[in-house]
């Protein structure tokens, strides 16, 4: 019980980090002076002390939106796979679950887009729409793919099955969904290509332009649940599609973990400075790279049982 | 006994339906009476179209059955009509009349078939006479023809978009809240009663139909700016939802998984019973929403949340509800139907294996598409600035219509909150139909979590769910009331520029990048219509875009047939009025035919004639019908 709480900490702790680690890293790969890594506590604090700016024109949704953007991600933390051997799961969770509470908050988060009567919510909150509809269809599909190699649907168990039976058997399907999660992560989280999270140019924003109107301490609080966000596909990413390393003694296995988030944060840093930010249209393109994976997944997994 | 009623677990429980539905909507409906100019008309029709469901669901042959079913049709038909003033009224009823009586034909074929010409005999005699029926198939096709016309699934949803708008807002919820699933209550009892060891065949169609109306659905409900036909899509979509759910429960019944069929049955009933709550949770809605602003279209809305927080606040939960988002009751039905879809990995049948992903597939981005039309409806609505002077002069609805509106509300609460229950309900009524238990393995261990009843199937706990995020969101705002962050009121950052109504996004420019993905459906029509200044392509002073979207079922099968009909009909009449020779021909070749093959009746058929006789055929055919070229 202890370790699971720990878990929990660790990666609210490690969730600023991370996307202060990945800004750094594109910064330094730029020939940049790389920020620091505590970049995003000291954003967060700053935030903190900031008076709120309210629009005029918004209603009482502006004002409870954000925590409800918030508190499903919090939620979600608590239902991850574990993260070292041993430790206590929750297992009345499944995988829909996770996926409900996830498009919970990015519904709440497309209201408040559109709450202050401004263009630029509009625009976000659309594109969002468009982009996480169709992120839906692959997200189930590769989720139905691994609970089949993990032979569990609940995501605390599949994470356990995962890491004591790798499905070496299945490494063609495994690797397939591996390649739709990743894509689905990059999708989920706003990183380029599908959304640039540095941009305030209003051809290129989505997460950015929902978020444009609001300040002080409920900003703090969306940026907060942007870092939990790509904290809780990472750390999905690194239970489901890298389980080792978990049998070790504690702070090993810990840190075995946290190299992992770093290597996925690493991942997409790299992807990010190399490639262009795709045009809105042709984001499908990538989202059905992603279907068509998890697709290929499931019926090699049915036909070729690989 | 011509008429004959009986109260069964099965009736019952649509009964009760029925009367969830309706008691709430009893309200509302009082609360707009003072809308309504025909209030006698109205009333009469109102509790008849009531008083024919339930008669519906309580018969029990086929004549009580076809009169209550008639019944409820022709109420319904006359309630759309109580405006009949306003534009488009006249069309959609027209309309409605024809496609229910379309399905009632087949409906009737049906009843005539299967009870033998006897209408008055019951379902256990219906159901000795369907099991020596010889193409039992054929019962089915009439059978989905009849209900799925009334549930308005693909290809023939296209009523529903115009009758749903057309009728008054109470109507409107019954109509899609409560008739539908009366349509439903009859896929259930005449494929469980009546026609029962179905092949699996049926409950693959089902299934392909229930999978195809509710990406449609989705599809032309995101592109609708008429708040009420918007709604109507969604019925479509939602319906379809049940039938993926009832399909799964034919497939796995016919392939022997007993309890895996009980769980997607139950599954299609549970979401039966929550499309009611939020359905018409949402007509009423958005019917307060229609009598305060006294427009349909959604982008004269905006900014009603401030006016209308009653309204507004049991519409997002309405909203959240049926984009199937956790907590709620829509969230739970459709878990289950992706479970029972999810558990298709244990069936032998490689080809169904394999296409079962594909409805997967399909019903995961439904939810996807509902979530975005849903922030589409919900924003534009109630969000942002008022759009018009009448979104502007909106007040909130009198006491009777709120009452009606905070009672559906705690309809779709209790759904949410009593699932447990209400499952059991179900479980109930197909054990009482002779179908396999659920219960148990859906709740192994207390009422706290769910579980799909497949080996390694999910789980998920409702209550812990609802309990942890209203913990965790008053928990945050408590934190945030504590820190007490200083405030000020602003206006929008516009980069610079004031922000006003028109700055604001449209339900157009909202579903812009979907409806741009899925041109190739759409088709839309766009008008664009720009005042320049002095000649330059860029400057000007107003502009304006308009874009509309003609659903290809109606483009293509419904106005394709007509279009038929009318070519056939020309030609005839050209041929029999403007060229008769031509005409005394044909009849003249028709009747050689006749007597040449009298021969092949007579079983005097040899080559030899068959030859000589064709020959002359064609001279004849080619000589007197189409004649020398000109």
């Amino acid at each position: 019980m202890i370790l699971y709480f720990v878990t929990i900490l660790l990666l609210l702790a490690l969730a600023p980090i991370l996307l202060s680690f990945m800004k750094a890293v594109k910064m330094w790969l730029l020939y940049k002076r790389p920020i620091s890594l505590l970049q995003g506590y000291r954003d967060f604090s700053k935030l903190l002390s900031k008076e709120t700016i309210l629009s005029r024109e918004a209603s009482a949704m502006s004002q409870v939106a954000p925590f409800l953007v918030l508190s499903p991600l919090l939620i979600v933390l608590f239902y991850l796979p574990p993260a070292v051997k041993g430790a206590y799961y929750v297992s009345f969770v499944d995988a829909f679950t996770i996926t409900g509470l996830l498009a919970l908050s990015t519904f709440f988060l497309m209201l408040l887009g559109l709450d202050s009567a401004s263009s630029f919510g509009g625009m976000g909150s659309s594109r969002e729409a468009f982009i996480s509809a169709l992120v839906e269809p692959a997200m189930v599909l590769t989720i139905f793919s691994v609970s089949m190699m993990a032979g569990d649907l609940g995501i605390g168990q599949a994470g356990v099955n995962l890491a004591l039976h790798f499905p070496k058997e299945h490494m063609a399907s495994y690797l397939f969904a591996a390649i739709s999660f990743f894509i689905l992560l990059i999708a989920e989280n706003g990183r380029i290509p599908v959304d640039n999270p540095e941009t305030h140019l209003e051809l290129t924003m989505v997460h950015e332009a929902m978020i444009l109107d609001i300040t002080g301490l409920y900003l703090a609080i969306i940026e907060m649940a942007a870092s939990l966000k790509f904290a809780i596909f990472a750390s999905l990413f690194a239970t489901l599609f890298l389980p080792f390393g978990m049998e070790y003694a504690l702070p090993i296995a810990l840190l075995i973990f946290t190299i992992k988030l770093f290597i996925v944060a690493l991942a997409v840093a790299i992807i990010e400075v190399n490639t262009a930010k795709l045009r809105l249209f042709k984001v499908p393109n990538l989202l059905g790279i992603a279907i068509v994976f998890a697709f290929l997944s499931l019926i090699t997994f049915y036909v070729l049982g690989a | 006994m011509p008429f004959a009623f009986k109260i069964d677990p099965l009736s019952l429980l649509f009964v009760f339906l029925i009367l969830l539905g309706a008691i709430p909507n009893l309200f509302y409906s009082q609360g707009y009476l003072s809308h309504i100019r025909r209030k006698a008309h109205y009333l009469i029709h109102y509790f008849t179209f009531i008083f024919s469901m339930i008669g519906v669901v309580t018969a029990a042959n086929g004549l009580s059955f076809l009169l209550f079913w008639e019944l409820m049709s022709l109420a319904s038909w006359q309630l759309i009509l109580t405006e009949p003033e306003e534009e488009g009224v006249i069309p959609a009823a027209r309309f409605y009349f024809f496609m229910t009586h379309f399905g009632f034909i087949f409906l009737l074929l049906f009843f005539l078939l299967i009870s033998d010409g006897n209408l008055e005999s019951g379902f256990a005699q219906m159901h000795n006479i369907a099991a020596h029926f010889a193409y039992p198939t054929l019962l089915f096709f009439l059978l989905i023809l009849g209900f799925l016309s009334k549930a308005g699934v693909v290809p023939l949803h296209v009523w529903l978009p115009y009758a749903h708008p057309a009728a008054p807002s109470p109507v409107s919820a019954l109509m899609s809240g409560v008739m539908l699933k009366v349509a439903i209550y009859g896929m259930f009892r005449f494929m469980l009663d009546v026609l029962y060891p179905w092949p699996l065949e049926w409950g693959i169609l089902i299934l392909v139909l229930g999978a195809l109306s509710s990406l449609v659905g989705v599809l032309y409900a995101l592109s609708e700016h008429d708040i009420k036909a918007l709604l109507a899509n969604h019925s479509i979509e939602n319906i379809g939802i049940i039938l993926i759910g009832f399909g799964m429960g034919m497939i796995f019944d016919a392939l022997g998984l007993g309890i895996l069929s009980s769980f997607a049955f139950i599954a299609a009933l549970f979401h039966t019973f929550n499309h009611m709550s939020f359905k018409s949770l949402l007509f009423m809605g958005a019917g307060s929403v229609l009598h305060e602003t006294h427009t349909k279209n959604i982008e004269k809305y905006g900014g009603l949340i401030k006016s209308m927080p009653i309204t507004a606040l049991s519409f997002l939960l309405a909203s959240v509800s049926i984009s199937a988002l956790p907590p709620t009751n829509g969230f739970l039905s459709e878990w289950m139907i992706f479970q029972s879809l999810l558990s298709s990995n244990t069936i032998s049948d490689m080809s169904l294996k394999l296409a079962i992903p594909f409805a997967v597939f399909a019903l995961a981005l439904t939810g996807g598409l509902a979530i975005a039309c849903f922030v589409k409806a919900y924003g534009i609505n109630f969000l942002g600035l008022h759009r018009s002077a009448n979104a502007r002069h909106a007040k909130e609805v009198n006491s009777l219509m709120r009452l009606g509106m905070l009672t559906m509300s705690g309809v779709v609460i209790s759904l949410m909150l009593l699932a447990p229950a209400f499952i059991h309900l179900f479980d109930k009524v197909l054990v009482a139909d002779g179908r396999v238990g659920a219960y148990d393995a859906i709740f192994p261990f207390g009422i706290w979590n769910m579980h799909s009843v497949a080996i390694n199937g999910g789980v998920v706990s409702p209550l812990i769910l609802l309990i942890s995020l209203l913990g965790v969101t008053l928990l945050l705002a408590w934190a945030y009331r504590k820190l007490e962050p200083k405030r000020r009121l602003y206006r929008t950052w516009a980069c610079g520029y004031r922000t006003g109504v028109r700055t604001q996004y449209s339900a157009t420019g909202f579903a812009g990048p979907i409806r741009r993905f899925f041109s190739w459906l759409y088709k839309p029509k766009e008008h664009l219509r720009k005042e320049s200044l002095a000649g330059h392509e860029s400057k000007f002073d107003s502009s304006s875009y308009d874009v509309h979207v003609k659903p290809l079922f109606e483009r293509s099968l419904y106005e394709g047939t007509a279009r038929l009909a009318n070519w056939i009909s020309y030609w005839v009449y050209r041929l029999a009025h403007f060229e008769q020779t031509r005409y005394a021909a044909m009849i003249f070749n028709l009747m050689i035919l006749v007597l040449f093959s009298y021969r092949i009746f007579a079983h005097q058929f040899s080559w030899a004639t068959f030859a000589l006789e064709s020959v002359v055929m064609v001279i004849s055919i080619k000589v007197l019908i189409i004649g020398d070229k000109r």
